[in-house]
């Protein structure tokens, strides 16, 4: 196949977004004229069915060795050309593409020069053509496992998809317990559904499902190797219990001398806990933890007497000296689940949240609202950080409820200011949620909620939406520009936008509707699987419309809010579906690697180490080796993580290492080609 | 001023390390004022050692210079350091170099020089023209003196000192395990005079300029050989597939050699000035290098060879780095 350079030139009208511009015959005229190529055509539709026919006929007749296709950007069209030739038994790596539309005819308004243009970068393909090379396509084993990182509700669904098609899932959670927010929530909009009733059952399953090894308290340490053959490390933290043997019962927290004494993260800090802990109640798994900052025997060394908890515990579970674990395994492909944070509302110093104790965030206030939460489902006003005095025989003053309630939303989203451009989707339905829920459990409370817009898109917002303004919930259109205090009261200051009126609205609890952001620590994720950001810093997914799933690196996947604001059923249904396309490549038992990857000339590398530096596949490492007896470091490619992008051939200050179908050798006389003349 | 008989006592010393296999050095030429570099082995040769204001060459081009024949069959690679005398400017080649990874600080053992300035040999020769005899420089004050023929003859210092030495900014080594003496304090700065004074030309000018030098380059890549930054195992220079450049001796190849030599330096030219001083055509090749030195120092606070840590310029970004100069 290597003789003779044997060349067919295919030009595509591409109906008239080419042939509008740029005159194909006379291009064709031209092609034909150039050296070693045989044959030369237009068509109107290259990529159907009869344009692709006409590439193989010719192949058998003429013996074509190497096909010019010049049609649209290979982008487009690279794989079903590619395609093409194998089915004409040439190697698909025969293929060159000319783009003559994005890079010519959809740029260009003068015909005649267009056309000249179009020539030329036939001509500089063809040139390329004569110099490309056979590339072989590998295959490489999957191992049929994936790796689940964060077990919130998407997390909870995809490993729960997966374990149930027989695969094994190792599930590894960062908080001692799965469920993520939604443990959190009280009710879901716009249904009603109670968020725990749905979701525990979930819990309870990936906890007991065999094909599911869960690790809770444990964060992932290293990643290495590519799809199909991932090699992880994980740290199961230290939660001083030995999971074994604690029952659950809770006997350890209650005699806890720091039990009541240290806001509990569960309850975004409206409620309390001790050193010792269960999160919630239907934590999974139901065993204690300690923190062992606040612990005292482990932060001070001394707790009385003895600790009280390990006097307690009837199972003798408790255990000082327990170390963290590292775990090591082996899966096939990881799906990254991580959530999200709330945003910070102390960023919008106006709305005084840190500074009155009765400006909540949304968090905070679902929290007060949930039946299992700190007032067991009371909206009561609060009273933060204030110790009680308790004295003796005297009744606690029971806590105060508000008369009225109010709304924010968009706090931290749809706002330059604080760099967040972005709707967080699910504001304004679990306001209006939150509100109907206010409404429900005190009925004469005054609700209003301020909005810029109410985006009710999704199924059954808007009638959701409706129902809660029937119920009374007033809704006022303006951004309010400040809260401060007057009084007893608080006082919202912001404008009727509708009636362009100014107003100072006096309300005893502020609720900020504050948006989705990504997670603080989500550089963690970056470092251990190379992930890119979009502008927003949520994960970047591999196309926005026909691959959301995937990312940049093959075989990861992206499920829920770590990609981007979503609610619940929109976070399934992407974990649903990152489930199955992790899926694929397990069940097949093999993937293909990319064929147009670098390589290294270990002649004249110098193994400094710039392309380790560059590479965002974590592809090259230095190794050691010896040249004429001398011991030398020089760069390695690792062919199933290179995805051919080029980088390093970039940044090779020796030019010592080539991309194949783009060597020097090959790219030269294209750009020689396309020179002065 | 260096004193020779603590210089060859340090040397002697650092040779009789069982973990040291050579030394470089300078040592008087054959002829003239010259001297030239020295290669020591053993402890008996130390006496050869020199140094004075005519110690010019830049001897971290040596480290990488050195050609590694193959190691033969049942034989061990002799991997014991070599240690090298640096001046202020040279050792700011080893500090790019180590930057650029080309070997590890623990492969070296640098002498380093607090230097008051050297020579330029073609002002030297200038003056004195036909010394044949060996002769001596030395510094006395603001005066090189030089004895020759029984001769001995004063000069100010401002007459004979090479320019990268009126605007040296980095008189003491920035690396070194041993000083030689007590470290120099700055007595120089650049200002970067010439490079204006080529900057305020028209294009045609400059061009005319330019294609005067590079008509007269004999393509003899002496510039390239001393370069202590041109390193690589394999030149671009050298290559046949594809062929970068041609071999031919023209207006047109030498001033793609030119250009293209003067862009692999770029963000890397430490500044010695020993591809225009071996140049035998004298075309001024660090008016090139000063000029790309220059813009990488106002567009990014960047020396090049002051900071081993750092990482090479430009092979690495920053996404808020300036790009209004991007056409």
């Amino acid at each position: 196949m290597n003789g003779k350079p044997k060349i067919g030139v295919y030009v595509c009208h591409c109906g008239t977004n080419i042939a509008g511009v740029v005159n194909v015959e006379e291009v064709v005229q031209f092609a034909s004229t150039l050296p070693d190529v045989v044959v030369a055509r237009n068509y109107s539709y290259m990529c159907s069915d009869p344009g692709q026919a006409l590439i193989t006929d010719d192949i058998e007749k003429y013996g074509l060795n190497r096909v010019v296709v010049a049609s649209c950007s290979p982008r487009m069209h690279e794989p079903t050309f590619r395609k093409t030739l194998l089915s004409g038994g040439l190697n698909p790596y025969f293929l060159e593409m000319a783009n003559i539309r994005e890079q010519c005819s959809w740029v260009h308004e003068d015909p005649i020069a267009a056309t000249q243009k179009a020539k030329r970068i036939v001509e500089a393909a063809v040139v390329k053509a004569r110099r490309l090379e056979a590339l072989d396509v590998k295959e490489v084993d999957v191992e049929p496992a994936c790796l689940i990182i964060g077990a919130g509700i998407a997390g909870i669904q995809a490993a729960l998809d997966i374990a149930d098609a027989g695969f094994k899932v190792y599930l590894v959670e960062k908080s001692p317990t799965v469920g993520g927010h939604m443990a959190q929530l009280d009710k879901t909009f716009p249904t009603l559904d109670c968020s725990a009733c749905i979701l525990t059952p979930k819990m309870v399953d990936v906890a007991n499902h065999p094909n599911i090894e869960l690790m809770t308290y444990s964060q992932v340490e290293e990643i290495s190797g590519y799809i199909g053959n991932f090699d992880v490390k994980v740290r199961k933290k230290s939660r001083f219990v030995d999971m074994d043997k604690c029952t659950g019962c809770g006997a350890c927290a209650d005699v806890c001398r720091m039990a009541g004494r240290i806001p509990n993260e569960f309850d975004e800090g409206i409620g309390m806990r001790g050193a010792i802990y269960l999160p919630f109640p239907q934590a999974v798994p139901a065993k204690y933890t300690i923190d062992k900052e606040n612990c005292l025997f482990l932060s001070k060394g001394k707790c009385g007497e003895s600790p009280r908890c390990k006097d307690a515990c009837q199972a003798d579970a408790i255990n000082f000296d327990l170390q963290d674990e590292i775990v090591e395994f082996k899966v096939g492909t990881i799906i990254v689940a991580t959530g999200y944070d709330v945003f910070d509302a102390r960023k919008k110093p106006e709305y005084a949240y840190g500074v009155y104790d009765n400006v909540l965030t949304a968090l905070e206030f679902e929290r007060l609202v949930n039946a299992s939460g700190p007032t067991g489902g009371k909206i009561v006003m609060l009273e933060r950080g204030k110790k009680k005095k308790k004295k003796e025989g005297e009744e606690a003053e029971p806590p105060k409820v508000p008369k009225s309630i109010t709304f924010i939303q968009c706090v931290g989203s749809r706002d330059k200011s604080v760099g967040n451009e972005y709707c967080s989707r699910v504001c304004c339905m679990y306001t209006a949620k939150l509100a109907h829920l206010a409404k429900d459990k005190i009925p004469d409370c005054e609700v209003t909620i301020f909005y810029m817009d109410v985006r009710a898109f999704g199924k059954g917002f808007e009638e959701f939406y409706d129902r809660v303004r029937r119920e009374g919930v007033r809704y006022i259109r303006g951004n309010p520009s400040e809260i401060f205090k007057r009084g007893d009261k608080l006082v919202v200051k912001a404008e009727d936008t509708l009636t362009t009126t100014p107003l100072e609205h006096e309300t005893d609890m502020v609720v900020l509707s504050v948006g989705l952001v990504p997670r603080s620590d989500n550089r963690e994720i970056i470092d251990l699987l190379k992930l890119s950001q979009s502008s927003d810093l949520f994960y970047l997914e591999a196309h926005p419309k026909l691959r959301p799933v995937d990312t940049a690196s093959d075989g990861v996947f992206l499920a829920g809010v770590c990609q981007g604001p979503k609610d619940i059923p929109d976070a399934v249904a992407q974990a649903k579906g990152a489930a199955s396309a992790a899926m694929i490549p397990m069940a097949s038992g093999k993937v293909k690697v990319e064929a147009q990857t670098s390589e290294v000339n270990e002649a004249t590398c110098r193994g400094c180490g710039f392309c380790v530096a560059v590479c965002p596949f974590a592809a090259i490492e230095l190794v050691e080796t010896t040249r004429n007896g001398w011991p030398v470091k020089v760069a390695r490619v690792n062919e199933a993580l290179c995805k051919g992008c080029g980088a390093c051939a970039a940044a090779c200050l020796s030019g010592s290492i080539q991309q194949r179908s783009f060597k020097d050798v090959q790219i030269l006389p294209q750009i020689q080609a396309l020179g002065v003349k | 001023m260096v004193d020779v008989e603590r210089l060859r006592e340090i040397a002697r010393e650092v040779i009789s390390r069982d973990d040291v296999r050579q030394l470089i050095g300078y040592r008087q030429g054959t002829y003239g004022f010259r001297a030239r570099p020295a290669f020591i082995t053993s402890p008996e040769e130390v006496d050869q050692l020199i140094f004075s204001p005519a110690c010019v060459n830049n001897l971290a081009t040596y480290l990488t210079l050195e050609e590694k024949l193959p190691v033969p069959r049942g034989q061990e690679p002799d991997l014991r350091k070599v240690a090298v005398m640096v001046k202020g400017c040279d050792s700011r080649a080893l500090v790019q170099q180590m930057e650029e990874k080309a070997y590890e600080r623990e492969r070296i053992v640098v002498l380093g020089i607090p230097c008051t300035g050297v020579v330029d040999m073609d002002k030297v020769e200038k003056r004195f023209p036909d010394v044949l005899s060996r002769g001596e420089i030395t510094l006395e004050g603001d005066k090189f003196v030089l004895s020759f023929d029984g001769q001995r003859e004063e000069v100010p210092k401002e007459e004979l000192l090479a320019d990268k030495c009126k605007r040296c900014r980095y008189p003491t080594p920035l690396v070194y395990d041993q000083l030689l003496d007590e470290a120099v304090e700055r007595f120089a700065d650049d200002d970067y005079s010439d490079v204006l004074e080529l900057e305020k030309r028209s294009a045609e000018e400059k061009w005319a300029y330019w294609e005067e030098k590079f008509s007269r380059c004999i393509r003899c890549y002496s510039c390239r050989n001393v370069c202590p930054m041109c390193y690589c195992e394999d030149c671009v220079l050298d290559r046949l597939n594809p062929q970068w450049m041609r071999r031919s001796v023209d207006i047109s190849e030498n001033t793609a050699y030119h250009i293209a030599r003067a862009y692999h330096l770029a963000g890397r030219c430490i500044q010695c000035g020993e591809c225009q001083r071996v140049c035998p055509v004298e075309i001024p090749l660090m008016e090139l290098n000063r000029k790309f030195y220059k813009d990488v120092e106002e567009l990014y606070d960047y020396e090049p060879g002051t900071d081993a840590e750092a990482p090479p310029l430009l092979a690495t970004f920053k996404v808020d780095d300036r790009e209004d100069f991007i056409l």
